[in-house]
């Protein structure tokens, strides 16, 4: 379980990317992820290629996300999801609310 | 000893011969006539042929002409036994191969002088045969090991005939090994993979690098892992692998499998263009990074690119050779005649590309290898997984976790681990370990903790209640959750039952409609994802079943 971060070369894409399991142990490492953004940043990317597992505190968590940097960013990407985890995303109707992919 | 064959019909030519050359130490093998030579020669090693011209049976101009042909391998000297008057001969003697002359009547000194320069030369001409055989021994061997390299390395491509809607590319090796790479391979989740590399120089040299880097690639893509993650991994396996002075200049990019977004990591390759279908360049996308091999593990760079695609872009990778290529002025192709190339025709194809190439460089030597990738932004269906079987054997697992082992254990996770060891359950974790998670949760949270989700709905909230769950946890005692589980092959189900020893919860069925607020979310994932949920009357025990057909 992990959290990594990567801006790309323009400034403007912010990556976070999850490993193993996405849950309330990550709580605090999540929010400062994305505390001080860079102020180019306009996209969002929430990469869970490597996440294997995520519960509906990872959902709270990424709602709390959306609602702090909404008035900032364009779009927040929730990316690579396997099919477990896009079909809870799904049942949540999170695709409202995110661009999932 | 050097060992000399007198050829003469006549017996006192013969004996002179013999007694002269014995005394100077040489072998003697005696014939009478041509065809009788050419018996001895078979069986003697004979360095030295002293030949009479006129011999019954088979002349000396018949068996210089065969000894000639026979022995062509190493240097065997001909000397014509001749009179002094028969000039009109020489010159015969000459054509059918006599290397040389001496005449009767013999003079010990001239004929000794006469052999050993002979014999010098067929000295020499034994080295350079023995030579020229090495030689030959080792171009086969290499030959040999190319052919095995050869097999190795088509071998070692895999799925370079698959996606052939979304990739067209064409690489063209200046020698027989190709430092230029090309990989490509498909997420599970469909998400499409390629790298174009390009190994220092070219040659065996520099396609040695492509089999550790393939390996890696295909596993890594395999796994669904990210290019920078990809380039680091390969990074540090040039680094460490590779001597100073090579390197690998690679493009390694992802294809999302909706088509819509790619994500590239460029290390050290000329421009890669977006394009559509027409060769317009909606986008150049420049090379950030060092080349793979160059920094170490702590020096890498991964910042990658982001650009969205549809179905009209197209993505063009190329290695130098192809701009660097140069026509008989010198002048290089080039990026301007290149980016003129793409929009020469509508929906190009990599083909037409080299061939534009090729024509500019107008017959001159193919300097180094020229590799071309064009890529098709199309969305991809994910290849279909192989189900494992599941396991026949049914079981129950039980565990019951005091305050001490649920302050300190992640019990879900190691469950998780457990279960996705038995044969077919590994395919279902995410959604066992969301069951489990979200009962256990409920369990500890709730019926023990005896936290109020409403928490989460004040400003910060959510926050806030985490702080108070593990204030809470930590002043824990006399606390239990008892978790059973059973495995049933014969219906593919799986049983989860939770208990605490809390005081139950019987708010919750009101918290089960509110779909958007920040709570009980979990509890409606539970029953989308089980086949049935129930709970006890006062609320501090949940089962679940779990279909996993």
């Amino acid at each position: 379980m992990s959290l990594t971060k990567n801006e790309s070369v323009d400034g403007t894409t912010l990556t976070i990317q999850i490993k193993g399991k996405f849950d309330f142990n990550l709580v605090q490492s999540f929010r400062q992820a994305y505390a001080q953004m860079n102020e180019k940043t306009v996209k969002v990317i929430i990469d869970l290629r490597e996440t294997e597992y995520m519960d509906s505190s990872a959902l709270g968590m990424l709602l709390n996300m959306k609602k702090t940097i909404d008035s900032q960013v364009k779009t927040i990407e929730i990316s690579n999801c396997q099919p477990q985890l896009r079909k809870i995303l799904q049942i949540s109707r999170f695709d409202k609310k995110f661009d999932i992919s | 000893m050097i060992h000399v064959l007198i050829v003469d019909d006549q017996a006192l030519n013969r004996i002179l011969l013999s007694k002269m050359l014995e005394q100077e130490g040489y072998k003697i093998s005696v014939a009478y006539n041509g065809l009788d030579a050419l018996n001895v020669l078979k069986r003697e090693q004979i360095d030295v042929v002293l030949l009479d011209v006129l011999m019954p049976v088979m002349d000396g101009f018949e068996a210089a002409e065969k000894i000639k042909q026979l022995y062509s391998e190493v240097y065997l000297p001909i000397i014509f036994i001749t009179s002094l008057d028969d000039q009109a001969s020489f010159e015969r003697c000459l054509a059918v191969g006599g290397d040389d002359f001496i005449h009767k009547p013999f003079e010990k000194v001239i004929l000794h002088a006469k052999i050993k320069a002979h014999i010098r030369t067929r000295e020499l001409s034994k080295k350079a045969n023995q030579q020229k055989k090495l030689l030959e021994y080792h171009h086969n061997q290499i030959e040999r090991e190319h052919e095995i390299i050869e097999h190795i390395f088509n071998n070692s491509l895999e799925n370079q005939g698959k996606f052939k809607e979304y990739l067209d590319f064409n690489l063209s090796p200046a020698s027989m090994f190709n430092g230029d790479m090309f990989l490509v391979a498909q997420s599970p989740i469909g998400n499409l993979y390629c790298m174009l590399g390009d190994f220092t120089g070219h040659g065996l040299a520099a396609a040695i690098g492509a089999l550790p880097v393939s390996r890696v690639f295909y596993t890594m893509a395999q796994k669904g892992m990210a290019v920078n993650d990809i380039a680091c991994e390969l990074n540090t396996l040039l680094y460490n692998l590779l001597p100073g002075h090579m390197f690998c200049a690679a493009t390694i990019i992802e294809l999302s499998a909706s088509g819509k977004s790619v994500s590239a990591w460029m290390g050290g390759l000329p421009d890669a263009y977006l394009i559509d279908k027409d060769g317009n360049v909606k986008q150049t996308l420049e090379s950030q990074h060092m080349a793979l091999g160059i920094l170490d593990e702590q020096e890498f760079e991964y910042e990658v690119i982001h650009f969205e695609t549809n179905s009209n872009t197209r993505l063009v990778l190329a290695t130098d050779g192809i701009i660097e290529t140069a026509n008989k002025e010198d002048i290089f192709f080039g990026e301007e005649r290149f980016l003129q190339t793409l929009k020469s025709k509508s929906m190009i194809s990599s083909e037409d590309i080299v061939a534009n190439v090729t024509e500019f460089a107008d017959g001159t030597k193919q300097q180094d290898d020229l590799s071309i990738v064009l890529l098709n932004c199309l969305p991809l269906i994910p290849e279909e997984q192989e189900r494992e079987a599941f396991s026949t054997l049914a079981f129950n697992l039980s565990l019951s976790l005091n305050s001490e082992q649920i302050k300190k254990t992640d019990p879900v996770y190691d469950i998780v681990n457990i279960l996705s060891s038995v044969e077919g359950l590994n395919a279902h974790r995410s959604n066992i370990f969301l069951l489990l998670s979200e009962a256990y949760n409920n369990a500890l949270d709730h019926g023990v903790l005896g936290l109020n989700s409403k928490i989460k709905q004040q400003e910060d909230g959510f926050f806030r209640y985490y702080e108070l769950r593990e204030a809470a946890l930590a002043k824990l005692t006399d606390a239990m959750i008892i978790i059973d589980m059973r495995y049933c092959p014969d219906t593919l189900s799986l049983y989860f039952i939770i208990c605490d020893s809390g005081r139950g919860f019987s708010s919750k069925q009101d918290e089960l409609s509110k779909v958007n607020n920040e709570f009980g979310r979990g509890v409606s994932l539970l029953e989308e994802i089980a086949e049935k949920v129930t709970y006890n009357a006062c609320g501090n025990q949940v089962e679940m079943c779990y279909k996993l057909s």
